[in-house]
């Protein structure tokens, strides 16, 4: 403990006037950061003090989370997770802000992935106030719109469909909306020019879903879990978000196209906070090692207008602040901002300066709210603290310490939200809502602010950016497609819809001057190409042939892969056994050995996968090999002498383990087989000497009450010394 | 060479237990712990309980080190080693990510030389990024070695004076760079490719040596997924010839049972004329062995039967990190978990070390847990019938020896990493704030002082020859009662 907080006289505020993007109804809180993403709410009248034992608690609930909620439409809602042992699942919940009853719950299940039970439900949910839809992303890469109702308007798997990662870190990006388009970031690496792992942003639709751009402004992420929620702003007239990247960067990406527009390198690790914006000055955390000096942590503050690479030219000021999660709030010429270590610091927004500091606990991961003169944030360890900010020292009003049932602590990782005169957030041990109970609740919407919209773009204003939308479609054999094109200024200002020439990219078939493709009916993968105002642009399609699918690699040169595998590529590659071509995943140069890989699309099930393969043994080390269906796991497991069957590595909700001697440089055939009975998924596996007869009876089996009903085949292994693949065969269950 | 005979002549770090008979550790060895029986406390005395970054009074010296540095400091001979990162640039053709042992002269803080390290391809995995060595070095002053575990999870014998005594030293003398600066191994032992270790995230073994044997913990543990243990059949724990680098035993009794990672340290203690080595392991066993043979005396386990394992702050089964205290037949220590999972609730353990096979029901003394412990990664310090011990909450508790009796609490209202170190009649204590609070030791609670070091520690102070050295996560200081330093070098904060 510092005995005396060291308090600085101040330089003269410098007055900032309001953030530059402004979107939603002042009153409510669709955005983990507020209606102007900023940490800060018009609202007045808010409590001061309150008491877990009911002065001032208007309601509390059932609940636990580690997320913000959103507040819209007279509703509560947050991420959180619920259920025990095999129930166990992430859950998307609404309550009526008014009296905290539960309006309505949807529960989905994790699903291959790696992220533990306790950082379930980590993303928070954001809102649109234009539809009400409520937008979750799943620590397990299921993306899910929901209209206000709860009822599911449109569902994505990111993990098939778009090759996300989801790691044991369990850190997952907040979606954003932003206009008409929901901005979802993420580490991916799906095939063709998207192949490298790259902390993307996707923009899509957000009615719709419809993919408008991909943006990869960054290089090789340092880690694949992070969280930095993008912000957007205007500046001279253009559209822009501005991202904490996983390659350690601050990205500048133009709203509209994705085009990157400046980066600014902070970290030597992934951003995990979220930046502030006020008066184009970029506010920015991180706590890791600095790019240009020997410490840890910084908090800088730059000028957000530039192009290419701002960071020597930009910074303002920087501070030694090691504050990692928190997201700074700037407000009349103070940033606010918690340290990792849990310390408040008020610093001057000009120069950087010490104001004042305040300790509220030992781990600080929320960042702090604004609302009627009083700051409002919460501790790891439970505690929730409101807080008046003075000009040359903090006075703390309130200290509340939440619990669990059990008397522990409750973990709180979420920010306060504020919306109707009242105070909301999740804890571990459930979600609250403080506010002064003489005052009337009234949820009906403030007038709603439209979205800032630049100046538009000056008549006879050139192209500067085609996109070819949508972005990238999957399509089963016979399907067709329609594509349009659509440009931008330089800016990025909308000029319409343009006609374009078509040619196909490495595709087989016909594609006519609207657009209108007609792939051959058979798998492939490839580009469709516009061409308007001598600008390209290029969307993304991958088809697939129905089932059965039979694959003996015997087509695929030493080193290569059949094109229409996703997912891990680069560690699957076909290789000469002896005359025998055979898929080959050999110990990792770098990184982990354990992957998946994709032979399919997302939305196939009710089938049976096959498949041949041969672990080899050095000393200790045997490998683990498995086939992928429909979201589960047959794995064989060299070491332990075992067969597998799992959904979710980290949390062995419905795993099976059967004892299995099995031998190295023997090649043994594996089946698996899903089929959805009644509500349940039934998950049957057998393995055997390919030399022998196929036995009869299945060699292990297990029931799913939370059926995953869906997703593509595939193959994985984990290979500290290499496995072996061949005769991959997929047909339809009978 | 000639500092031998001052060195020998210090009593920097005599056991403070019962010298084993015949199997013992020379005096004047440093280590993790000052000894093999890994007792926070030292015989130093005139130490300071005060000092002034600023106008630097009784500030001897300061040294930058990398940006994270949680091996260490280690006092041995002449030198002062720190595990740490290699983002203090010592060697400006060697930057980038690397794991780093730096070496300094302790009479006047001058740099001599450092081991550093490529980082393993694998990662996080097994070698999380910018974390460094995070290993202190065992000084072994016999034939003028150091001992440690390396970011790659290799145990390396090295010469402790580096290139500087002009010889490439082997068995190994394969090292690209023999300059002045540079490491000589004398040999490594490399656990992931010649034992099939699976460190996870980071080996940090301390080694400790007794006779000919050098003992660490491995690193074994779980894969990313966190459940699945890949290397069952790995050791855990092992006992190497010191002189060889030859394996001579391995154990691998916590194999898929262990819970996340092995990051403690060995200790050991002679019990009624037996000497007993003491692993704890990732499954939340504490092992005794035979030195010589490997052979299992006693093993018990530090979470009641009822825990669970459960990320986050609810689990209340926990590993061992903390590193286990040999005092008066008995064996103190706490359970914890990577700070990274929160805190939660703890138990400390006071285990009788005179009986054999599983002793969990028999050999419990005392115990403190419940709402009265928290999770710990930090080792005890035991003095005069006292016992100080701090929790990953940030409590330092002062308890009876014997009795496990309260006497007071202080909260550093930060997180405690690192441990309680006891000297000439004060306690010392940094936090993850970068305070450092000194306490008067005793039955009566009395703070005398609290100093801020301008990062944070994770380490555990020591003292030798009147200094108190404490390295904080970016700097080594060096501090003296009486010491001036020149005002306000721009790199001593």
């Amino acid at each position: 403990m510092r005995g005396s907080r060291v308090l600085r006289t101040l330089l003269a505020a410098a007055l900032i006037g309001p953030a530059l993007t402004a979107s939603a109804a002042a009153g409510e809180w669709p955005h983990w950061r507020g209606p102007d993403q900023n940490g800060i709410s018009s609202e007045s009248g808010l409590i001061s003090a309150w008491s877990k034992d009911g002065q001032n608690l208007i309601w509390s609930a059932p609940f636990t989370g580690r997320s913000t909620p959103v507040v819209i439409d007279g509703r509560v809602c947050a991420n959180g997770r619920v259920g025990e042992g095999i129930m166990r699942q992430e859950v998307v919940a609404c309550f009526d802000a008014g009296d905290g009853r539960k309006l309505w719950e949807h529960r989905f299940t994790p699903y291959l992935t790696t992220v533990p039970w306790n950082r379930v439900g980590w993303a928070n949910l954001t809102a649109d106030p234009d539809t009400g839809y409520i937008y979750a992303q799943g620590v397990g890469g299921t993306f899910i719109c929901f209209d206000k109702n709860g009822k599911v308007v449109w569902q994505k798997s990111l993990v098939e469909e778009y090759g996300f990662f989801s790691g044991y870190g369990g850190r997952t990006q907040t979606p954003l909306i932003d206009e008409e388009r929901l901005i979802v970031t993420f580490v991916s690496a799906s095939w063709g020019d998207w192949s490298a792992p790259r902390h993307r942003l996707f923009a899509f639709d957000k009615r719709s879903g419809e993919h408008l751009w991909t943006s990869t402004p960054g290089a090789f992420p340092a880690d694949m879990n992070s969280q930095s929620t993008p912000v957007a702003a205007v500046v001279d007239d253009r559209r822009i978000l501005v991202q904490g990247n996983g390659d350690g960067w601050i990205y500048a990406v133009d709203a509209r196209t994705g085009e990157k527009i400046w980066g600014f390198h902070l970290s030597k690790r992934a951003i995990n906070s979220t930046v502030a914006i006020a008066d184009g000055v970029v506010y920015a955390g991180h706590s890791e090692e600095n790019v240009d000096e020997g410490q840890m942590g910084r908090v800088v503050a730059f000028d957000i207008r530039g192009s290419g690479d701002i960071t020597r030219s930009n910074e303002k000021w920087r501070r030694s602040i090691t504050a990692g999660f928190s997201s700074p709030l700037v407000r009349n010429g103070r940033v606010y901002i918690v340290d990792n270590s849990a310390n408040l610091h008020c610093l001057d927004a000009e120069t950087g300066q010490d104001v004042w500091e305040l300790n509220i606990g030992r781990v600080g991961k929320g960042s702090p709210t604004w609302a009627d003169g009083k700051i409002f944030v919460t501790e790891v360890n439970g505690l929730f603290h409101i807080v008046e900010p003075g000009q040359q020292e903090a006075r703390s009003l309130d200290v509340e310490e939440l619990s669990v049932p059990e008397g522990r602590y409750a973990e709180i990782y979420g920010s306060p939200a504020i919306a109707y005169g009242r105070i909301y957030f999740t804890t571990e041990g459930g979600i609250y809502c403080l506010g002064d109970k003489s005052k009337p609740f009234s949820a009906s919407r403030s007038s709603r602010t439209a979205w800032p919209s630049q100046a538009a773009a000056p008549s006879g204003a050139k192209a500067a950016k085609l996109l070819a939308v949508p972005a990238e479609v999957r399509l089963k054999a016979g399907e067709s497609a329609e594509f349009r094109v659509l440009a931008f200024d330089e800016k990025g200002r909308a000029l319409g819809q343009r006609n374009a020439t078509w040619r196909l990219d490495g595709l087989e078939g016909t594609i006519d001057g609207q657009g209108r493709l007609q792939p051959q009916a058979k798998t492939q993968f490839g580009l469709v190409t516009a061409e308007a105002d001598g600008i390209t642009a290029s969307a993304r399609v991958r088809v697939y042939a129905d089932l059965p699918l039979s694959e003996d690699f015997e087509s695929v040169e030493p080193g290569q892969r059949p094109g229409y595998m996703h997912g891990a590529l680069a560690r699957f590659q076909v290789a000469d056994l002896e005359g025998n071509k055979v898929l080959a995943k050999g110990r990792s140069p770098r990184s982990i050995h354990r992957h998946n890989t994709f032979m399919g699309p997302a939305d196939w099930s009710g089938y049976t996968i096959q498949g041949d393969m041969l672990a080899t043994r050095t000393r200790r080390r045997v490998p683990d090999m498995g086939l992928i269906n429909s979201g589960y796991i047959m794995d064989v497991m060299g070491v332990h002498q075992r067969i597998e069957l799992r959904s979710w590595s980290s949390e062995l909700r419905m795993a099976k383990v059967v004892p299995f001697a099995w031998q190295a440089d023997v090649w043994y055939t594996l089946k698996m087989r899903v089929d959805i009975e009644g509500d349940k998924a039934i998950i049957r596996g057998k393995v055997w000497p390919r030399s022998q007869q196929e036995p009869q009876e299945w060699t292990i089996t297990a029931e799913d009450p939370l059926p995953i009903r869906q997703g593509s085949p595939g193959l994985y292994g984990y290979s500290p010394t290499t496995i072996y693949y061949d005769n991959i065969k997929v047909v339809r269950n009978r | 060479m000639s500092k031998k005979t001052t060195i020998l002549s210090l009593l920097a770090a005599v056991m403070l237990s019962a010298p084993a008979v015949g199997f013992q550790t020379p005096d004047g060895d440093a280590m993790y712990g000052g000894t093999p029986s890994r007792n926070m406390v030292s015989r130093e005395t005139g130490l300071p309980a005060k000092w002034d970054l600023e106008s630097g009074k009784n500030v001897k010296w300061i040294q930058p080190l990398g940006s994270q540095s949680y091996g260490g400091p280690v006092a041995g001979g002449e030198y002062i080693f720190v595990g740490t990162n290699n983002e203090g640039k010592r060697n400006p053709k060697l930057v980038g990510d690397r794991g780093v042992v730096m070496v300094f002269r302790a009479s006047d803080g001058e740099f001599l030389w450092q081991a550093i390290h490529d980082k393993l391809p694998d990662g996080k995995v097994h070698d999380w990024p910018l974390q460094g060595v995070c290993s202190g070095p065992y000084v072994s002053l016999e034939k003028e070695r150091i001992y440690y575990v390396s970011n790659r999870a290799e145990l390396i014998c090295a010469d402790i004076d580096g290139f500087r005594d002009g010889k490439n030293d082997g068995p190994y003398t394969d090292e690209k760079d023999t300059g002045m600066q540079a490491e000589d191994i004398i040999w490594k032992l490399d656990m992931i490719n010649e034992l099939d270790v699976f460190p996870h995230n980071l080996a940090a073994g301390n080694p400790m040596i007794v006779g000919d044997l050098v003992f660490t913990v491995t690193g074994n543990g779980v894969d990313e997924g966190h459940i699945n243990v890949p290397s069952p059949l790995a050791p855990s724990f092992i006992a190497v010839n010191k002189h060889t680098g030859e394996l001579v035993w391995e154990d691998a009794s916590p194999g898929a049972n262990i819970l996340h990672g092995s990051w403690s340290n060995p200790a050991y203690g002679v019990v009624n004329g037996q000497p007993q080595v003491y692993f704890p392991g990732g499954d939340g066993w504490l092992y005794a062995f035979e030195p010589k043979t490997g052979k299992l005396i006693w093993k018990f386990d530090c979470n009641p039967k009822d825990s669970k394992w459960i990320l986050g702050g609810s689990g209340t089964r926990n590993n061992l990190i903390s590193t286990p205290v040999f005092y008066d037949n008995k064996v103190y220590i706490g359970v914890g978990q990577d700070p990274e999972h929160g805190e939660g609730p703890g138990n400390f353990w006071v285990i009788d070390a005179t009986k054999t096979g599983d002793v969990t029901d028999t050999a419990k003394v005392w115990h403190r847990g419940g709402e009265d412990f928290n999770r710990t990664i930090s080792t005890a310090a035991i003095h005069d019938g006292l016992l100080y011990i701090a929790d990953l909450s940030g409590f330092l508790y002062c308890l009876d020896v014997k009795t496990g009796q309260h006497y007071w609490t202080h909260d550093v209202f930060a997180a405690v990493w690192g441990s309680p170190f006891v000297a000439d009649g004060k306690v010392y204590l940094g936090d993850e704030d970068g305070d450092v609070v000194v306490l008067a030791a005793g039955k009566e609670k009395k703070v005398l002082a609290e100093m801020h070091l301008g990062s944070a520690i994770y380490t555990t102070p020591i003292a030798k020859d009147g200094v108190l050295y404490i390295a904080s996560r970016t700097t080594l200081f060096a501090l003296e009662e009486g010491a001036q330093r020149g005002k306000a070098d721009p790199s001593s904060n």
